[in-house]
C-alpha cells in the first residue's frame, strides 16, 4: 500500500511539473515590474491593491492593447536579472534610464520624465547646503541612480561625507534618518517630495543633481513590444487620458515629458 | 571593474560578516545554555514563559528580528537608531540562535539516562557537580553535530544583515553587483561563504574528534 502511495505521489508530482511548462498559454499577458515602494509612481494603495502612475498608464495602455494585466513587485537591486528571468516583461516604475543598460542590450523607450536627485534632512538639522554633509552620515537607496551618482560623477562629494550606507528601501532609508542614524538621505525628487509632504520635520535641499530621465525596460529583443507600449502610451496622451490621470498626482506632473 | 578589484573589494566585507559570526557564536552558545535550563525549570511558570519565548523566536523570520530590533525602539518609543548596526545585528543574531541552541541543549540533557543521576546521588556528588562533571561533558558531544549544524547556517545567515544596511561582504557584493550589471559578485560571494564554511566544517570536525575520547 505504501508503495503504491508513493507510486501514485510521484506520478502527481510528474504531472503537476508537467502542468507548469504548458500554462503559457495564446492569449497575451503584460506583466509589469514595478518598484511597490515608490510612490508616487508605483505603490500599495490604501485598498492593498498597487496603484500610482507608472500602474495607471500600464494598465490603462494594456487595456488599449488587449493585453491581459499583471503586476510584478521586482527586487529593486536585482530588477535586469528578474527581467531576464521572464519575472515581468518590462521594468516600469520610475526606473532612470542609464547608458549602462543600453550597452547591455536592453529595449528602452523614449524618456517619459525628467527627474533629479535631491538631499533631505531634518528641519531642525542646520543643514543648509550640500557642502554642509561633510563628515556627516548619508544614506541612499541600493539600486537608486543616486547611488550610481554618488559612485561616479559625485564621487568627490561622497568622499566628504563620514559614511555612506545603502538601504534596500526608501522606507528604510528614511527610518535611518528619522532615527538619527544619518544626517541626510540622497534620493529622487518626487520620493522626497511626497514624504516630506506627508511627514514633518524635514526639508528638501535647494540643490538638485544629476538630470535624469525616467523610461520602460524591456528584453533584449523586445523592440516589438516597446514599440506596441510605446504606441499605446501616444495614444493615451492624445486622447486626454494621459493628462487626466497626471492630474491626480501633482507631484510629478510638471516634469511630464509628454505634457510639455 | 576587474575580478581581482572586486574579490578585494569584498573582502573588505568580510572583517564585518566575521565580526557577526564570531559575536554571535560568543554570546549565543552560553545563552541557549541558559534558556535551556529555564525551559527545563520545575517552576512551571518559567518553563511555560520561556517555552513561548522559544516558539516566538523559532516560528519568525530572523530578518523580521533583525528590523525589530535595529527600528522597533525608534518606532515604539521613539529612540534614536544605533549608528553602528553590528549591535542590533549581533543582539537579534544572538537571541535568535540562542533559542535554537537551547533546543538542542534540552534535546542533549533529556537523552542521559535517568540512572546516572541516582548513580551520581548514591556516590555523593551534589546535583551541581552531577550537571557539570558528569552529565555536560556527555551532553557536549552528543550535541556537537547538531551544534555545526547552526553554526554552518550561521555563516550564511550572516548575508541577513544587508536588511538593516549593515554593510558586510554581500552588501558590498550586492552594490557592485549593481554599478557594473553584473552577475559575478554573487558567484563571488558564493566561494566565499563555501570557504568559510569549508574552514568552520574543518574546525568543528577537529573538536569532535577530540571530544571522541572513548572510542
Amino acid at each position: 500500500m505504501k508503495k503504491f502511495l508513493a507510486v501514485l505521489l510521484m506520478a502527481a508530482m510528474t504531472l503537476s511539473l508537467v502542468a507548469c511548462g504548458s500554462t503559457k498559454d495564446s492569449s497575451k499577458k503584460f506583466i509589469m515590474g514595478i518598484d511597490a515602494e515608490y510612490p508616487p509612481f508605483s505603490y500599495m494603495g490604501d485598498d492593498g491593491e498597487y496603484t500610482g502612475f507608472d500602474v495607471e498608464i500600464c494598465r490603462a495602455a494594456c487595456e488599449k492593447l488587449g493585453y491581459e494585466f499583471e503586476i510584478f513587485g521586482v527586487n529593486w537591486d536585482e530588477k535586469l536579472v528578474q527581467l531576464d528571468a521572464h519575472e515581468c516583461d518590462c521594468v516600469w516604475a520610475g526606473m532612470t534610464i542609464l547608458d549602462s543598460m543600453k550597452e547591455a542590450g536592453y529595449v528602452l523607450s523614449a524618456p517619459y520624465y525628467e527627474n533629479a536627485q535631491v538631499i533631505i534632512v531634518k528641519e531642525n538639522s542646520g543643514i543648509n547646503t550640500a557642502a554642509d554633509l561633510a563628515g556627516k552620515d548619508v544614506a541612499v537607496m541600493l539600486g537608486t541612480s543616486g547611488e550610481d551618482l554618488l559612485n561616479n560623477d559625485l564621487s568627490d562629494m561622497r568622499d566628504t561625507f563620514n559614511n555612506l550606507i545603502t538601504c534596500d528601501s526608501f522606507l528604510k532609508c528614511f527610518t535611518e534618518l528619522g532615527g538619527e542614524a544619518v544626517e541626510a538621505v540622497f534620493v529622487d525628487y518626487p520620493v522626497a517630495l511626497s514624504y516630506a509632504n506627508e511627514n514633518e520635520g524635514y526639508k528638501i535641499l535647494d540643490e538638485q543633481f544629476g538630470g535624469e530621465q525616467y523610461g520602460i525596460a524591456f528584453r533584449s529583443g523586445d523592440e516589438e513590444l516597446c514599440k506596441a507600449i510605446e504606441g499605446a502610451v501616444a495614444d493615451l496622451v492624445k486622447d486626454g487620458t494621459y493628462a487626466k490621470i497626471a492630474e491626480k498626482y501633482p507631484d510629478i506632473i510638471d516634469n511630464l515629458v509628454f505634457l510639455r | 571593474m576587474s575580478l581581482w578589484t572586486m574579490v578585494i573589494k569584498m573582502a573588505t566585507g568580510l572583517e564585518r560578516t566575521c565580526a557577526i559570526f564570531f559575536l554571535t557564536v560568543l554570546f549565543s552558545l552560553p545563552l541557549g545554555m541558559i534558556v535551556a535550563l529555564l525551559r527545563m525549570s520545575k517552576n512551571k511558570v518559567v518553563s511555560g514563559v520561556t517555552r513561548f519565548v522559544i516558539s516566538v523566536l523559532r516560528g519568525t523570520p530572523l530578518m523580521l528580528q533583525l528590523l525589530a530590533v535595529t527600528y522597533g525602539p525608534y518606532y515604539l518609543f521613539g529612540l534614536t537608531v544605533s549608528k553602528n548596526k553590528l549591535i542590533p545585528v549581533v543582539i537579534a543574531f544572538s537571541i535568535n540562535y540562542a533559542a535554537y541552541f537551547a533546543e538542542i541543549y534540552r534535546g542533549g540533557i533529556e537523552s542521559i539516562a535517568k540512572g546516572q543521576y541516582e548513580a551520581a546521588e548514591v556516590l555523593g556528588y551534589s546535583k551541581t557537580q552531577t550537571f557539570i562533571r558528569i552529565i555536560l561533558p556527555q551532553v557536549i558531544k552528543r550535541i556537537m553535530p547538531s551544534v555545526t549544524n547552526e553554526v554552518v547556517t550561521l555563516v550564511k545567515d550572516t548575508s541577513m544583515a544587508f536588511t538593516v544596511s549593515y554593510q558586510e561582504m554581500f552588501t558590498i557584493g550586492k552594490e557592485i553587483a549593481n554599478s557594473q550589471t553584473s552577475f559575478m559578485p554573487f558567484i563571488v560571494a558564493g566561494v566565499f561563504y563555501f570557504v568559510f564554511n569549508a574552514i568552520v566544517d574543518f574546525a568543528m570536525g577537529k573538536v569532535e574528534k577530540k571530544l571522541n575520547y572513548y572510542q
